[in-house]
């Protein structure tokens, strides 16, 4: 043999990406297969009740999610996220997952894990998803029970993981810090990380509703870790301690508080992947639903989304000097969750200021000794 | 796998992988199981693997496919066959062509 043909490579490291990312190509979407679920977590931001006809007939078709798909993989796309509300809720979900996956998309699949059945395991082994991404609401029954709100969940949880595990499909484990669970959050911890080595992660920032539902954005608040549960959390956690310092070099940029333009979007949003939501409405990324923001791919195109429409949201501007004086030139506004999609579903304003966020993010920065000026 | 290439086979894209052009460059995304190492990956091929793998039509056999090579670039065809035996033995070995 003269010489190597095939270069095997890991998504991560492919070549391709630098040249990709020159172009603006997009590689990779998230599709949100639905906004239902069979749980009914107070801390969701998406959830609606599984048997929710309206938001079942609002959903995509499985050709329609075809079209979008093959529109994506026109761009370039080679990764597809699917996910929900809880995606294995339609009973289509096979036919999507495999369509997405025949048109040379590495899929992976987010899921609560409660309603995986021997026909996905048999799905999934013949055409093995990137990964399965599994969200851990308690590592015991009670605590489970109490976040997912439904009784049987847990243990249609620890059924679903275990077949999965046996089948020995990839899964990742992650979970969400909330006041219902984090008396035993280390627990989850060692649960997640006994079955996936190589990954855990928790994440203790909550975002509000997408439906903007009052009494729905209440229980979230209620669920929301205080700022100091955060932080003790977050130092109690090595690998995240170490990610936040790290972030918190190369996050704080200087560059960011002293350009001085109007833009609201400072991050990279509509850079290479963007979300499609159950009834086709294009995001920039999963927060960002303001109506200026989205774009409907039932009457549009992808390549429109992509070419024009997102250089336009990318290109919007305030002259709200309030928020020009704080947020837009914070020099710890990496320790932070503000950005415009969450402050539009904060305060119903893209250039809108978050108190909650701001107490975090103060925490955060004396917790890592940062002594800067702060607005 | 032990498989001897022949020349005088015809080989054709395994229906276990997608084949793709992304940004002019040939990429072959894993489909089924047991293809690749993790389900991370994806493979592309060097740019003779690509004048190879794009005649791989299911209908022309390996030595017409060198023969067209040779004409095309100008190169010597025991040269390009010894390329083709290389692509081919690589790709059947990971199960991304099928001998036909
Ligand atoms: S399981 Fe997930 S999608 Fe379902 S309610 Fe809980 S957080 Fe929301
Ligand atoms: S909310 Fe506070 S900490 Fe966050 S960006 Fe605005 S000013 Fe900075």
């Amino acid at each position: 043999m003269t010489e190597d043909f095939t270069t095997q490579q890991e998504i991560q490291d492919f070549s391709l990406w630098d040249r990709m990312k020159e172009k603006r190509a997009c590689y990779s979407f998230t599709i949100e297969l639905t906004a239902r679920c069979n749980n009914n977590c107070a801390h969701c931001y998406i959830n609606l009740p599984a048997g929710d006809k309206e938001a079942k007939e609002r959903e995509l078709s499985v050709p329609q999610i075809m079209d979008i798909a093959d529109q994506a993989v026109r761009l370039g796309a080679l990764w597809c996220n699917i996910t929900g509300g809880e995606p294995l809720i339609r009973l289509d979900f096979p036919e999507v997952y495999l369509g997405l996956k025949k048109k040379g998309l590495l899929v992976s699949v987010m899921t609560n894990a409660t309603l995986i059945t021997r026909d996905h395991i048999d799905l999934f082994k013949k055409y093995p998803p990137r990964d399965i991404e599994i969200t851990v609401y308690g590592a015991t029954r009670e605590t489970y029970e109490t976040v997912s709100r439904r009784p049987g969940s847990y243990d249609a949880f620890m059924r679903g993981l275990n077949l999965l595990l046996d089948a020995g499909i990839k899964v990742r484990l992650k979970a969400m810090a909330i006041h219902s669970n984090l008396h035993e959050i280390q627990k989850i911890a060692e649960f997640s990380r006994a079955f996936t080595k190589d990954y855990y992660r928790f994440d203790p920032q909550l975002h509000l509703r997408m439906d903007h539902n009052p009494a729905r954005n209440e229980e979230i608040r209620r669920e929301r870790l205080t700022p100091e549960e955060i932080v003790r959390l977050e130092q109690s956690d090595g690998e995240r301690k170490n990610a936040l310092e790290k972030g918190c070099d190369t996050l704080i940029v200087p560059d960011f508080c002293k350009t001085g333009c109007n833009h609201l979007f400072h991050c990279g949003t509509g850079n290479g992947d963007f979300v499609v939501g159950p009834d086709g409405m294009f995001r920039l990324c999963m927060s960002l639903c303001h109506p200026d923001c989205v774009y409907d791919l039932k009457s549009g195109t992808l390549e429109d989304a992509w070419q024009h429409f997102i250089p336009k949201v990318r290109d919007m501007r305030t002259n709200n000097q309030e928020f020009l004086k704080t947020c837009r030139v914070c020099p710890i506004i990496n320790l932070c969750l503000w950005c415009p999609a969450h402050a539009d579903l904060e305060t119903g304003r893209l250039d809108g200021r978050v108190e909650y966020f701001c107490r975090v993010a103060h925490a955060r920065a004396k917790a890592l000794g940062y002594t800067g000026d702060q607005p | 796998m032990e498989h001897e290439v022949s020349l005088d086979r015809v080989y054709s894209p395994s229906k276990d992988i997608v084949a793709r052009d992304v940004m002019g460059e040939l990429i072959i995304v894993p489909l089924a199981s047991g293809i690749g190492n993790t389900e991370d990956e994806i493979y592309t091929l060097n740019e003779t693997g690509r004048a190879i793998w794009d005649r791989l039509d299911g209908r022309t056999n390996l030595r017409e496919i060198a023969k067209s090579l040779a004409r095309e670039f100008d190169a010597p065809p025991g040269e390009i066959e010894l390329d083709i035996q290389g692509l081919i033995g690589e790709l059947f070995h990971r199960r991304m062509v099928i001998a036909v």
